[in-house]
Order: structure tokens, then C-alpha cells, then sequence
């Protein structure tokens, strides 16, 4: 209020003029004060009115006459909402919300809601003191609230309860990441030819593998053809991965559902492979957390199988598992990238009598891991030739289904490792304990571990168990169709100690010999032998 | 939608303050009534006792108050009306103003708030009273009336209404069946508007007999016992050609 300089008691007055002629009409502009708005530091504005509720309110026309109109549909409709007394609001411009745009397009936008019932019971005037003193009062029209619009994105409300049923989760970015990478690598590799591009696509992936697990199980249970369980491998690969970094035992859970959902072998996938013990190797038993594991740290491939298996099982993943988890016959490798690491070392550091020795390791440590009934890491790097193969303890609990199941997968994941790993002494006996691992569930394939492990094949292989002969090749091509990419997992560089480019290339040499028989399976191209 | 309107921001650029003052209804209904000139009072500021007052005190011509229906002279609208001053506390508001050529224009920032109360006297309490007195009406009434009413409704032979459609039926005659061709074309030309028609329809738009129009209709359409256009007619599909807005139609 200004105060007229005058004398304590003497007034000071002025004239009120309310003006007639006015054009204008007055409205009020509110904000709330937390907005922090400063209509002087505006350097331009645009006002206009939001007409987006006219939608609603203009009944739209269907069609303006011509096909799929009717005569006199308008008024019937009319007539009809009259009859049932729905009476529609007219659509008033005048009580339409303002949209304010302040400052240009990266300004702030406000939107005015009209403030109803301020001018019913009492008047608001804007008095302004006119340059000669006397005031002008102008009647209020209309109240507009305004407040700011979020430009950022805001979730709907499905998507908030959906954040919201998240919110305990704790979720392990690292694994989540590789995952999307393994998949996108794994679609990248169905996509492109089994050149190079495949070979180093494989090894990446291998690598990627080689953090959840090693074996030829996996390998095969990558396999294109088998697209869910390949799938649902890297699920569980990375779910197990999580786990172990995260210790949640939901995600073991949903792994070992998972590796039910995932694990469907063939019939034929368990013919002819050895097996010291033939036991039930249903789904539940990779359900049980292997509680009785026996072989703790004398049969050291046993232990280390069963490690393997029971790091499959058990919700809790220890790190330095990570060599005993060579075993990846449970798909869901739950290695942890540091495991893989470990493993890759060991692997690369040796052959596979050096990688036999960290096996032993490993195996040990696994063992006493297991023995803590800690899931032990699972050794990523490791591929199916590595560490030893749960597989040959069929009898004990922790053979998990998963096993049986990733036979396939593990084999497919062998090859991809195969190629990560060093060359290890890729004999065929390895090679073909290894295959004979293969369709056996339980035992993925282990690469020709040697000593310590039983000559059954289980065991932790070492590196270069897979020989790259064509009589592997034409074996696997006998048991079922493969695409390029798929041979090319089982035989993973850091099995057969060739590199990526070799393996391509001795490996087309052997199919071109072979000539085997093509079809087309899920728009890939399959070879399959006939004996 | 309309055009954005470019916001005339002078009147903030020049931190004009206003003042936004309630005033009451009586009080704006007198304002309404004062002259071209528009003035209706003085406000006054005064100091008593280190307070600002401000008050406002109404014209003489304007306290005549026009009640309704009622001539009571002694009635009149207080004077003194002083000013409850407020500062703007919780809200940042700003006046602007929309001119009849959808022109907008920032008038200028809140800076006080006022309410404009009366000076509470018996005059004004009266006043009062018959306004309550008048917003209590409801404008639905109950009365008795002394003796019925006889001049409507009185029972009539026949109603003007029916008169006069009876006669207007009688000039118009019955029905005469057009020539073929020519129903043809009409309703050719009329399926060129709507799709679906009514029969109803078809006979108001064409004046033809009912019977002969069906027969008509059998003949270059089909009748929709179901479906979102119920009992309606259209043309048979070799008769018709929709494309989004225009229609063309094959001569029979």
C-alpha cells in the first residue's frame, strides 16, 4: 500500500473510476508461491486456450454422409439421449484451460485451470492507480490457477505399479547387462554367416558364456535349433550369475523353475552315455539343494561335479566356486564374471594338464564349498571341456535335472568356449568322452580332464578337450541337425586350441567333405547326416 | 484450436502492482449503475496510530438503492466501506487481460489484497435482511387460486393441431406412383447422401406409395434385419460405389 507522505492523520484521497467502456476483460493469473515465479523475468509468453477436451465433448462424425451414414442418424441419436435424459455439458471456450508457454519451447509451460464460483457471490476488482493519481477498478472475470507442467516423461499408472512391485528387488545391473549382450550376441550370430564374423561372435559370446558356464551340455543346449532352451539358458545363466552376486534366493528360485521350464531333452539326448551311477535324474533332484554332498574333496572331479551341481542348486553362489563350476551343466550358469575370470585364467594358463592342475584347485575349492553348501560360483570361463562334469555322479543329488537337460545347452556352450579357451590337449578321447558326456544329461559332456578325473568323463575337463575332426563333426551331424553356428560352439577355440579363423576354416573344409544333407529349420540353414 | 496468442508482457516488464479487492455484490451492483464517467467514490488513505487505512467511501448519487419491486427510499447502501488489507502470501498472481480480439496482455502483478467491508449500522443490517429475504424465494411458487381456471383447456371437438394435418394430408392427395425411372433416380440420388435409409424415410423423400417403393427397392437393394444399421436399406453392392466422399452411381 502506498502511503502518500502526508501527516499521520490527514488522508489522502483519491478517485475510484470503474470504467465502462472497457473493452477488456480481466482475469486473474495465480500461481503458487513454491513455483517460485517471476512474471518479470519473462522475456516472451504465449497463452492459449486447451481444446483438447472438445474431443470428448463433439460427438465426432462417423462419416459425413456417403458409405455408413444413415438418414436422419443425428436427430434419432438426439432424440434418443433425450428420451434417457443424458443431458451433455456444452463445450464452453470460455472454461477451458489456458496452456502457458513461457520463455519459448525450452521455457516452462504452466497450464490454467479455471477457478469456479468466484464470481457468484462476490466481486473481485484489479485497482491500478492511474498516472494522475486516481484508481481504476476492473472487474474480474475469471480465476485461473496455474501450475507447471512436467516436461520430463511420467510413468502411467500401470507402469508406477509396476515400478512399485519392483521397489525390493535388488537388481544386478552387471549381470543384467551381460545377458542382454550375450542375447543380442546370440541373435547377431544366428543372423550372420559362419565366417569369421560367427567365429568371433562365438568366441564373445563364449566368453560371455564363459562366465556362466563351460560345458558341452550348454553347448548344446545353445544350439539354434533349440531356441527356448538356449534362451532360457542365458536367462539362467545370468539369473545363477545374479545370484551369486547378489545372494537372492528368489532369483535361484526362478532359475530353478526355469531350468524345469527349460530343460527338455530329447529322448535320445541320454543314449549312450556313460554313466557310473544311473539314478533318477528327475527335476526335483536339481530342485534339492544338494544338501548330501558326499565326495567332498577325495574324488575331486566328483566333488567338483557335484560342486557344480550343487551350485546350481543351492540358492547361495560363493565366488570361489568358480573353478568348480566348471561344470556348467546346469545351464544357469551362476557364475560370476570374477568366477569366469578365474576360470578363463586357469584356463588360459594351461593346458589342459596345467588347467587339469587348477582344476584340481578349483575342484578342491569347490568342494570345500560345497561341503559349506554355498553354491559354489560357477566358473564361467570354463566351457563344457572344463571342470568336472556333474554328469558323472549321476547318483548324487546334485545332478540337477538341469544337467540332463543342458546337455545340449552345455555342449553348445562348450563349443563357444571351446574356442575361448586355450588349446587344451584336444585328443579325441577327451573329445569323445566329451560327446559321449553330451547327450547324457547328467554329465555334460566334461573335456578330456585328465588324471583326476574318472575316465567315465565326467570330471572337469581342461582345456582343448574337442578335437576338430571331421569324425566329431559327422557324429554330431548324425545325432541331429546343427546349423554352422552350433558345430562351431562345440568346437570352441579354447577346446581345440585353434583359433577362431582355423576352426572356420577346418571346419568348412569338413563339412565340405562330409557334403551333409541341409534343411531348413526355423529359417536356418541345418546339416544333418544320415548314416 | 485458436492461435497462440502472443502475451503483451509490458505491464510486468513495468513491475505495475495492482491491487485485487472483493468487494461485495450490492456494491458492485451500484457500481454498475454509476455514470459514463464511471467515478463512484473516493478512496482515502489514512494513518492512525502507525497503520495505513484505507477506505473507500461511495458516491452520494449512487447509494439510492433500487430495490426490487420494493420503493424504499430510507433503504440505502452504507457509505464507508473500509479496506481489510492482506498481503499476497501464499500465491504469486498476476492480472491479465483478454481485449475482444483474443489480444492478451499481462497487466501486472498482485501486490495487495483487499476486502471492502461496510461499516456495520442498522441501515446496512436491513439491507441485509431483504436480501436474504429475496435469495430465500424460490423460484417455484405454490398458490392457491380462488376459482378454476376455465379459459384453456377446454374440451374440443376436435384439436387445431389434428385439423390441420388432416387437411394438410387432403392437399396433398394420395400418393401417385412416378414413373419408374424417375423413383430410380431420386433414390439413387438420395442413396448418394446416406448409405442406410429407413423406408419411412424413403417415402417422405420420394412421396411414392409404400408398397410401390418396396417393390422398387427389392429390386436394386437390400433390407438390414440385423446388424449396426437395423431394418434399414441400402443398395445392393453392384449398385454402389463409396469411395471415402464421393459416390458414384451406376445408372440402372
Amino acid at each position: 500500500m502506498t502511503s502518500l507522505g502526508s501527516s499521520s492523520s490527514s488522508a489522502t484521497e483519491y478517485t475510484v473510476r470503474v470504467p465502462k467502456n472497457t473493452s477488456k476483460k480481466y482475469n486473474i493469473m495465480a500461481f503458487n508461491a513454491g513455483d517460485r515465479v517471476n512474471c518479470s523475468s519473462w522475456t516472451q509468453a504465449r497463452m492459449e486456450r486447451d481444446m483438447s477436451a472438445r474431443r470428448i465433448y463433439g460427438e465426432e462424425e462417423t462419416q459425413e454422409g456417403a458409405a455408413g451414414s444413415e438418414f436422419g442418424k443425428k436427430q434419432r441419436e438426439e432424440a434418443r439421449r433425450k428420451k434417457f435424459g443424458i443431458v451433455t455439458r456444452e463445450f464452453k471456450v470460455e472454461d477451458q484451460p489456458w496452456i502457458l508457454k513461457v520463455n519459448g519451447k525450452a521455457g516452462k509451460r504452466f497450464k490454467g485451470q479455471k477457478k469456479g464460483g468466484v464470481t457468484e457471490n462476490a466481486s473481485y476488482y484489479i485497482f491500478t492507480q492511474c498516472p494522475d493519481g486516481a484508481f481504476e477498478a476492473f472487474p474480474v472475470h475469471g480465476w485461473y490457477n496455474f501450475t507447471p507442467l512436467a516436461k520430463h516423461r511420467t510413468l502411467t499408472a500401470e507402469e508406477a505399479e509396476e515400478e512399485w512391485g519392483r521397489r525390493n528387488k535388488v537388481v544386478n545391473h552387471f549381470s543384467i547387462m551381460l545377458q542382454r549382450r550375450f542375447r543380442e550376441q546370440e541373435r547377431g550370430e544366428d543372423e550372420e554367416d559362419e565366417g569369421e564374423k560367427s567365429g568371433k561372435k562365438k568366441k564373445k559370446s563364449g566368453g560371455r558364456g564363459g562366465d556362466l558356464r563351460i560345458h558341452d551340455l550348454e553347448d548344446d543346449l545353445e544350439m539354434s535349433s533349440d531356441d527356448s532352451d538356449s534362451s532360457m539358458g542365458d536367462d539362467g545363466e545370468s539369473k545363477t550369475k545374479a545370484k551369486k552376486d547378489t545372494g537372492k534366493g528368489k532369483k535361484k528360485k526362478k532359475r530353478k523353475s526355469n531350468d524345469e521350464a527349460i530343460e527338455d531333452s530329447d529322448d535320445g539326448d541320454y543314449e549312450g552315455l556313460e554313466v557310473d551311477y544311473m539314478s533318477d535324474e528327475s527335476s526335483s533332484s536339481d530342485e534339492e539343494p544338494e544338501k548330501g554332498k558326499p565326495s567332498k574333496g577325495e574324488d575331486l572331479p566328483k566333488g567338483i561335479d557335484e560342486a557344480s551341481e550343487s551350485e546350481e542348486e543351492s540358492e547361495e553362489e560363493k565366488q570361489n566356486e568358480e573353478e568348480a563350476k566348471e561344470e556348467e551343466e546346469e545351464e544357469e550358469g551362476k557364475k560370476t564374471p570374477v568366477q569366469t575370470e578365474k576360470k578363463k585364467k586357469k584356463d588360459s594358463s594351461g593346458e589342459s594338464d596345467s588347467s587339469d592342475d587348477s582344476d584340481i584347485e578349483g575342484e578342491t575349492a569347490s568342494a570345500l564349498f560345497m561341503k559349506k553348501r554355498t553354491p559354489p560360483k560357477r566358473a564361467g570361463g570354463r566351457g563344457s571341456a572344463g571342470s568336472s562334469r556333474t554328469g558323472s555322479r549321476p547318483g548324487t543329488p546334485s545332478i540337477d535335472s538341469a544337467s540332463t537337460s543342458n546337455t545340449l545347452r552345455a555342449a553348445a556352450s562348450k563349443l563357444e568356449q571351446g574356442k575361448r579357451q586355450n588349446q587344451g590337449p584336444g585328443t579325441d578321447s577327451p573329445a569323445a568322452k566329451r560327446l559321449k558326456m553330451e547327450p547324457s544329461s547328467q554329465s555334460p559332456a566334461p573335456s578330456g580332464k585328465s588324471t583326476p578325473q574318472p575316465p567315465s568323463g565326467k570330471s572337469t575337463p581342461s582345456s582343448s578337450d574337442v578335437q576338430l575332426t571331421e569324425e566329431a563333426v559327422r557324429r554330431y551331424l548324425i545325432r541331429k541337425p546343427m546349423t554352422t553356428k552350433d558345430l562351431l560352439k562345440k568346437f570352441q577355440t579354447k577346446r581345440t586350441g585353434l583359433s577362431s579363423e582355423q576352426t572356420v576354416n577346418v571346419l568348412a573344409q569338413i563339412l565340405k567333405r562330409l557334403n551333409p544333407e541341409r534343411k531348413n529349420v526355423n529359417d536356418k540353414m541345418h546339416f544333418y547326416l544320415t548314416e | 484450436m485458436t492461435d497462440k496468442t502472443e502475451v503483451n508482457l509490458s505491464g510486468v516488464k513495468q513491475s505495475k502492482g495492482v491491487w485485487l479487492v472483493k468487494v461485495p455484490k450490492y456494491l458492485s451492483q451500484q457500481w454498475d449503475k454509476a455514470t459514463e464517467k464511471g467515478e463512484v467514490g473516493k478512496i482515502s488513505f489514512g494513518k492512525k496510530q502507525g497503520k495505513t487505512e484505507v477506505c473507500f467511501s461511495l458516491n452520494e448519487e449512487l447509494t439510492v438503492l433500487d430495490a426490487v419491486g420494493e420503493k424504499d427510499a430510507s433503504l440505502q447502501v452504507p457509505r464507508d466501506h473500509p479496506f481489510t488489507m492482506h498481503t499476497v502470501g501464499g500465491q504469486t498472481m498476476a492480472a491479465f487481460s483478454q481485449s475482444d480480439t483474443d489480444e492478451i496482455s499481462l497487466e501486472g502483478m498482485v501486490v495487495h489484497r483487499a476486502e471492502c467491508r461496510p461499516v456495520v449500522s442498522d441501515n446496512y443490517m436491513k439491507l441485509k435482511k431483504l436480501q436474504i429475504k429475496e435469495s430465500t424465494k424460490s423460484p417455484r411458487l405454490s398458490q392457491q387460486l380462488e376459482r378454476a381456471i376455465t379459459t384453456v383447456f377446454k374440451p374440443v371437438a376436435n384439436h387445431n393441431f389434428n385439423v390441420l394435418h388432416d387437411k394438410k394430408k387432403k392437399l396433398e392427395g394420395k400418393m401417385v406412383r412416378a414413373e419408374r425411372q424417375v423413383v430410380l433416380d431420386m433414390l439413387f440420388s438420395a442413396f448418394e447422401k446416406h448409405q442406410y435409409y429407413n423406408i419411412k424415410d424413403l417415402v417422405d423423400i420420394t412421396k411414392q406409395p409404400v408398397t410401390y417403393l418396396k417393390e422398387i427397392m427389392k429390386e436394386i437393394g437390400t433390407y438390414n434385419n440385423k446388424g449396426a444399421h437395423k431394418s434399414t436399406w441400402e443398395l445392393k453392392p453392384e449398385y454402389r460405389h463409396y469411395q471415402s466422399a464421393e459416390e458414384e452411381v451406376p445408372t440402372a
